[in-house]
């Protein structure tokens, strides 16, 4: 799959999750400091991932991911 | 003051009193941190303006949300970083380019929990210093202020505690919440109340230094898991207690012993960290309570009444028992049950029925009325015998305890004596006992109470009276000759003076030693013992000995040229027998001091106060009762006197029993120039002085056996 189909994927996910603009997601974007996931949301990111690519995460390292490009860099290895 | 602590001190002024807050990383999730933060200010009634910053959100509540902090168009005054630690650092970052100076920062997961938190607590203090940012926490729970011009509760306590004169604070954030519900029952508000968690930034010195200087609060609490600068503490203390008569109560948990067993000398096994701990707080007029009642026990004897002039008491109460167990706690705490006045006697005996006792204790008698304890405390506040008055009421059939309670706010107003009060039971005296906390009467469930909390304002009053202590100058001291011993120890790979060397050390500080002279051979030992001067003691020297009489290694009591090369012999011969691979230096012969006192004095450094010194009478005074006693170094004369007096053993040298008294005032110049020692070379881990032989008044002490650690390398 292409980097920019997981991005695109990747910024729909949190688009639907945190209920926020894609235009307004960058690759650049923390998802707590720039984007407001809270803890909760934070977990439904990672459970939205996982559905979207269905892939299973490892859990503690999938939460250190803090910005969007960070996220499908992450995805991509389990693709 | 540090540049830095100057800062903080500005910076404070704005954490407790913004008139304008952020909330960085405010959310609507109840039952969350930065959702309860933004709910206790609100609910707090906070007089100023509040920004929510939450990214992805337009409001929280009715207040309009930003995304950064930096969004904000007016200024803040406070930032409270509620964001989880991963991104606390960006939070603070953007304080800094918004211009915040002041900042609390809530987020856990910092130094406390080890790793990567040890490096974020490091960056987000490298941000403050870069922005001049003053921050308390992180890992806490939170301010508050209740002065009604400013009321802040920017923390996730449950409710705003009610305005009063106690300042709180402390290292555990959930003590802090038990504190508030405790206080809440108990009807005791507060100035500022402040949870400091890791204390990365602004500790509790910065923050005593601010309630100093804050009208709003007469009494200091502390509630400390570690002290990490003893002597900043300790200088905090100092100043707020002589610039503005301010009581500090600490309680500092942790009191059980380490280390010291593993210690090498004499000293450092008997010097508990915790011994130190209460005799550093001591020596710096700090009060130490044991657990929660007990501080606030005390803390409300000083925020309600006045100090006691002196010691003597009143007591006036409706029973009997109650009365004496009040008189044997008094007596136990120091104090003194007041002789009336001719006046007051005849007063109470035309006021009170015949049964009545008209003594202290006043018992006014089951039947007592509100009229009769008016009376009787009218009369006993009067009488200039009495220094204070404990009101004691127990609950029976006919006792009207509203009244009562009533009648003793009423009474106390007129006069300028502190009351204190026991309405002793628990159901029915309960709203007596509101009535009494709502005027800020102090109440204590027991009587002993009453006796320890006027106990200790009572030695309050008397530490404000005492003048301060002086700093000593101008003891004569060789301090280079003792560097050069120091240094060619250290550049050796040496650990431990051995005594001759340790000898010359202390000589060079003006300590009193007698003359030695380093012998190896023993044809050398008749004509050294002659020179030196009979009668001699001998002691073997060598790096891998440090008890010496363990392997046969010190003869004392030489009077002959002839028994002198005999022990040279003896002393050689044991210890390559008990210790064959020990390097032997040689053999010190010292002239043997005449027989006195032996007392102990050491030296040891403690992790959190520095340089401590122990005082002790030898043999079972200090190793069966461990009759010791401490203070941080440097000393004043007065304290180094006041730890010799402070020992039980002290009558002995005092001359107890129709002895000759010792001379104490030498063994006060020891102390004061073994202080000057400690302060001047950090490289000595420990040392002892054991003993140190004290003769008669006018004749001085002294040392006989000296033992230095160094610190390695």
């Amino acid at each position: 799959m292409e980097k920019s189909e997981v991005k695109a994927r990747v910024v729909n996910v949190i688009a639907n999750v945190l209920e926020i603009e894609e235009a307004i997601i960058s690759d650049e974007a923390n998802f707590v400091f720039d984007l407001g996931a809270d803890s909760m949301q934070s977990l439904l990111l990672v459970a939205g991932f996982e559905e979207e690519f269905e892939i299973e995460m490892d859990e503690d390292k999938s939460l250190e991911v803090q910005t969007v490009g960070h996220a499908v860099d992450f995805i991509i290895e389990y693709l | 003051m540090s540049d830095r602590a100057e800062l903080h001190q500005k910076n404070l002024e704005k954490i407790f009193n913004p008139q304008s807050v952020a909330i960085i990383g405010a959310n609507q999730n109840k039952g969350t941190v930065p959702f309860d933060i933004l709910s206790g200010i609100l609910s707090g009634d906070f007089n100023g303006v509040i920004y929510p910053v939450s990214p992805g959100r337009t409001h929280i509540s009715v207040l309009k949300a930003y995304k950064y902090v930096v969004d904000i168009e007016d200024p803040v005054d406070l930032g409270v970083i509620v964001f989880p630690s991963t991104v606390t650092h960006m939070a603070l970052e953007q304080c800094g380019q918004k211009g915040i100076k002041s900042v609390v920062i809530i987020s856990a997961g910092f130094r406390e929990v080890g790793g990567n938190g040890i490096e974020r607590e490091k960056q987000i203090v490298e941000i403050a210093h870069k922005y001049d940012i003053s921050f308390i926490g992180p890992n806490c729970l939170g301010m508050i202020n209740t002065d009604p011009k400013v009321r802040i509760n920017a923390s996730f306590a449950r409710q705003m505690p009610a305005a009063g004169s106690i300042g709180f604070l402390s290292q555990s954030g959930a003590l802090c919440t038990a504190v508030l519900d405790y206080a809440q029952a108990k009807g005791i508000g507060f100035s500022k109340f402040v949870s400091f968690g890791n204390k990365a930034d602004i500790s509790e010195v910065d923050l005593m230094y601010y309630l100093m200087r804050d009208e709003k609060t007469k009494v200091v609490l502390l509630y400390l898991e570690e002290v990490s600068d003893g002597p900043a503490l300790m200088k905090a203390a100092k100043d707020i207690i002589e610039l503005t008569s301010k009581p500090i109560l600490i309680i500092k948990s942790g009191r059980t012993e380490e280390g010291a067993s593993a210690a090498a000398s004499h000293t450092g096994s008997l010097a508990g960290r915790d011994e130190i701990c209460d005799a550093a707080f001591q020596q710096a007029g700090i009060i130490r309570c044991d657990h929660i009642e007990d501080m606030f026990n005390i803390a409300t004897a000083f925020a309600y009444e006045p100090i006691p002039l002196s010691n003597r008491v009143a007591i006036i109460t409706n029973a009997g028992g109650p009365g004496v167990l009040t008189t044997d706690t008094a007596i136990k705490e120091g104090l003194q049950l007041a002789c009336f006045s001719k006046e007051t006697t005849k007063v109470l005996k035309k006021a009170l029925p015949n049964t009545a006792n008209i003594n202290n204790p006043v018992d006014v008698i089951g039947d007592a009325t509100a009229d009769r304890y008016e009376t009787a405390m009218d009369a006993v506040f009067r009488d200039e015998n009495v220094d204070g008055v404990f009101v004691i009421l127990t609950p029976q059939s006919m006792t009207d305890i509203d009244t009562i309670a009533h009648k003793v706010v009423e009474v106390t107003q007129k006069y300028d004596k502190p009351v204190y009060t026991s309405f002793m039971g628990e159901t029915d005296v309960a709203s007596g006992i509101r009535i009494l906390q709502q005027n800020q009467i102090p109440h204590y469930s027991l009587p002993e109470s009453m006796s320890k909390a006027f106990a200790v304002t009572h030695q309050f009053g008397k530490l404000l009276q005492k003048a301060p202590a002086q700093k000593i100058e101008g003891i004569a001291i060789d301090q280079l000759k003792a560097k050069e011993i120091i240094q060619q120890a250290m550049e050796d790979g040496k650990t431990f003076l051995q005594e001759y060397e340790a000898t010359e050390l202390i000589k060079a500080y003006g300590l009193p030693v007698t003359k030695g002279i380093l012998i190896s051979s023993e044809k050398e030992a008749g004509q050294v013992a002659r020179k030196v001067g009979f009668p001699v003691v001998m002691k073997v020297q060598s790096l891998d000995i440090l008890h010496k009489v363990d392997v046969g290694g010190v003869q004392l009591n030489i009077l002959t040229e002839e028994d002198a090369q005999l022990a040279y012999h003896s002393i050689i011969s044991s210890v390559q027998e008990r210790q064959p691979e020990a390097r032997i230096q040689g053999v010190f012969i010292t002239r043997q001091i005449p027989k006195g006192e032996e007392v102990i004095l050491g030296l040891k450094r403690d992790p959190s106060f520095g340089p401590v010194i122990m005082f002790g009478l030898g043999g079972i005074f200090v190793e069966i009762f461990r009759d010791i006693s401490f203070r941080v170094a440097p000393l004043a004369r007065e304290e180094a006197f006041e730890m010799i007096k402070q020992v039980k053993a002290y009558k002995i040298l005092a001359g107890a029993r129709g002895r000759h008294p010792k001379d104490v005032e030498a063994i006060v110049d020891t102390i004061l120039k073994l202080s000057q020692l400690a302060v001047d070379h950090p490289e000595i881990t420990e040392l002892d002085i054991n003993p140190l032989i004290v003769l008669q008044e006018g004749k001085g002490c002294f040392a006989a056996d000296v033992k230095i650690l160094l610190r390695e390398g």
